[in-house]
């Protein structure tokens, strides 16, 4: 038998989706992220055991160190590496669908570059105030991210309302132009002004602040609530615009939303936490490899993984070299690429790679 | 007789100075078999597009069942017609089956899940086009015979009252192209279905279709009725026999027809300066 005929006796490995099997799926993800955030907030530089955390101290008087560095420290870590990690997986995934393309990530219409713009010019011209208890890096940073997406947005609809090759040339360009420019910005800063700089761009996860996570949390969340809402269509648009306008999707409404919700979630993602790669581009194919291309499975499962996947790295980072830390970006890169390869090479003899 | 889908003057160019369709006016009426036919680049696909209101006609209106199309929501407009084209983009892997799933949208909410009864109706459309046994592969692993006769199934899942095809037969053998315009037929007349189709295969027009609207392209003959503004005659629409004749077919591709009769139908052969038969001229019967 020829190769060709090899290749089209391949079955895929999924099955269509049944309300129950998502169901199931989403719970026991769920559950997952749950036991990951539970054990990874007792791991760190110093290991506390939940007893010691939970036990009253002799002396009222004095705070008892275990839970203290739970409550103020691991938790808000370990809350914050998960809704980043959601926010970037729940973007990825969208991201792909619209562009039909599957090197699509988060970053990929100029976000990164224009979030480390903002943020370099914050930290240059040496700003103190806060906004909502913010510093103004993070400020800085979710304007430039947010301000970047719209240009690429705006310039893509000059080239054309009908192709995604235009705005994924647009935001090439303006992710190249505003990296030179970040490196402009680094040639002529100052060394502290540089530390701090690298620091931002590798992405860490230190937010001490309640409040903070909770704001960006619900924001994230609802965002991906949207986007779950949007998945019958990103299903549907992912097989053509036109196609899917003459199965009932009303195309530019959606992609509007879509781009509008992912690029907001992934701003305050990456104001909160740097810049983190590899999740956004790597979530949604490994849950799509495994579980089949079902946006309505997909948005929520990979949302979950991607926490999930955050959490362990942050972990790893904060352990693996301590006392020092890791940045959380290299981490992602070096746990995920060796993961993600064993998951292509074990299932992509089964599924069929757009090319 | 009802009027499905009534076209008045439309005018349609992708360039601001240059028309792909000029003054096009004809009736598809319910329960019809009506074949579009015409040359490339004459805008047929660019009409097909334009009836399932994916275009926007430059002037002119399009009416579905007597409310102009532009009123309909898209949502409305996939809950009547369905358009099959001939265009594929290998999206990430979606199976034959769910692809065929995604045509039942239209019919269920928002955040719906296909019922049984969509998944019936998918099934059933699968083993009509003779594309059970791919229900499991990827889409993109079809040959693209085997992928039509999967779009084909889609169009009878979304199963709505007008079918708009672009071509449905290009890519078939003769037993699938056969196989293809029986099914057609038979949801025309059992389903009292409109179906709309473009089609290069004019000898299967003639056995399937009840009429057939010849398109001409801009430097075609003029005529009184029916003409554009330039003073020629940009379509024509009639019975199959009576527009499918081997002198209209002459005008409008501007080639040597050759032609003779199976039995009730004619069948024209398009015959070349180089062709073996190309001596022979006239028509024959058989």
């Amino acid at each position: 038998m020829s190769s060709a005929g090899t290749i089209r006796r391949v079955r895929s490995v999924h099955r269509p989706l049944t309300p129950r099997m998502l169901l199931f799926r989403i719970v026991a993800a769920v559950v997952l992220l749950v036991l990951i955030m539970f054990l990874c907030s007792l791991v760190g530089p110093q290991d506390i055991s939940l007893k010691a955390a939970m036990s009253r101290p002799a002396n009222p008087a004095i705070a008892n160190p275990s839970h203290q560095i739970l409550v103020s420290v691991r938790i808000p870590r370990v809350l914050l590496a998960a809704m980043v990690g959601a926010a970037l997986a729940a973007s990825g995934v969208t991201f792909q669908a619209l562009l039909r393309n599957p090197l699509a990530d988060p970053y990929i219409l100029g976000i990164s570059s224009g979030a480390g713009l903002g943020a370099m010019l914050a930290i240059i011209s040496g700003f103190s105030w806060t906004l909502w208890g913010r510093s103004p890096i993070a400020v800085f940073a979710f304007g430039g991210a947010l301000g970047t997406v719209w240009l690429v947005w705006a310039i893509g609809r000059l080239t054309g309302k009908y192709h995604t090759t235009g705005l994924l040339l647009a935001g090439v360009v303006v992710n190249a132009f505003f990296s030179a420019l970040i490196l402009f910005l680094v040639s002529i800063a100052k060394s502290q002004e540089l530390q701090a700089t690298m620091f931002w761009l590798m992405g860490n996860m230190i937010e001490e602040d309640f409040l903070v996570l909770w704001v960006g949390g619900g924001c994230i969340t609802a965002g991906i609530v949207a986007l779950f809402f949007l998945s019958p269509q990103l299903n549907i648009i992912s097989i053509g615009r036109q196609d899917a306008r003459s199965i009932g999707v009303s195309v530019e409404r959606t992609e509007l939303a879509a781009f509008a919700v992912s690029a907001f979630i992934t701003a305050i993602a990456v104001s909160m936490s740097g810049l983190i790669g590899f999740v956004g581009l790597i979530i949604p194919h490994a849950v799509r490899l495994v579980l089949g291309p079902d946006h309505r499975q997909l948005l929520p499962v990979s949302s979950l993984i991607g926490a999930v996947f955050l959490v362990v790295a942050d972990t790893v980072a904060r352990v693996i070299v301590a006392p020092a830390q890791l940045p959380v970006g290299v981490v992602t890169a070096m746990i995920g690429g060796p993961f993600f390869l064993i998951l292509l090479i074990r299932y992509s003899r089964k599924v069929y790679w757009p090319t | 007789m009802t009027n499905a889908i009534q076209v008045e003057h439309i005018a349609f160019g992708y360039w601001p100075q240059s028309l792909v369709l000029e003054d096009i006016s004809f009736t598809a009426r319910a329960g019809t078999f009506l074949a579009v036919v015409g040359p490339n680049g004459v805008g047929k696909s660019t009409l097909i597009a334009i009836l399932g209101g994916l275009l926007k006609p430059r002037s002119g209106t399009v009416l579905l069942d007597g409310r102009n199309l532009r009123s309909y929501s898209t949502r409305a407009i996939a809950r009547k017609i369905t358009v099959v084209r001939q265009e594929f983009i290998p999206a990430f892997g979606f199976s034959v089956m769910e692809t065929v799933l995604m045509a039942r949208t239209p019919h269920y909410g928002q955040l719906g899940f296909e019922s049984q009864a969509d998944r019936d109706l998918a099934a059933q459309a699968l083993s009509l086009t003779d594309t059970t046994q791919f229900a499991s592969r990827p889409l993109a692993n079809l040959s693209a015979g085997e992928r039509q006769r999967v779009f084909i199934a889609r169009a009878l899942a979304q199963d709505t009252p007008i079918l708009l095809l672009d071509e449905p037969t290009s890519c078939l053998d003769f037993r699938h192209q056969v196989g293809i315009y029986d099914l057609l037929k038979s949801i025309q007349l059992e389903k009292h279905r409109t179906i709309v189709a473009v089609t290069h295969d004019i000898n299967l027009a003639a056995q399937y279709c009840d009429e057939a609207l010849l398109l001409y392209p801009p430097c075609g003959p003029s005529d009184a009725e029916g003409t554009a503004s330039t003073g020629q005659l940009r379509c024509r629409i009639g019975d199959t026999s009576a527009i499918l004749t081997p002198q209209e077919i002459e005008r409008a591709f501007g080639t040597r027809v050759f032609s003779g009769v199976v039995g009730r139908e004619r069948f024209l052969l398009p015959l070349g300066t180089r062709a073996k038969d190309a001596g022979l001229s006239g028509r024959t019967s058989g």
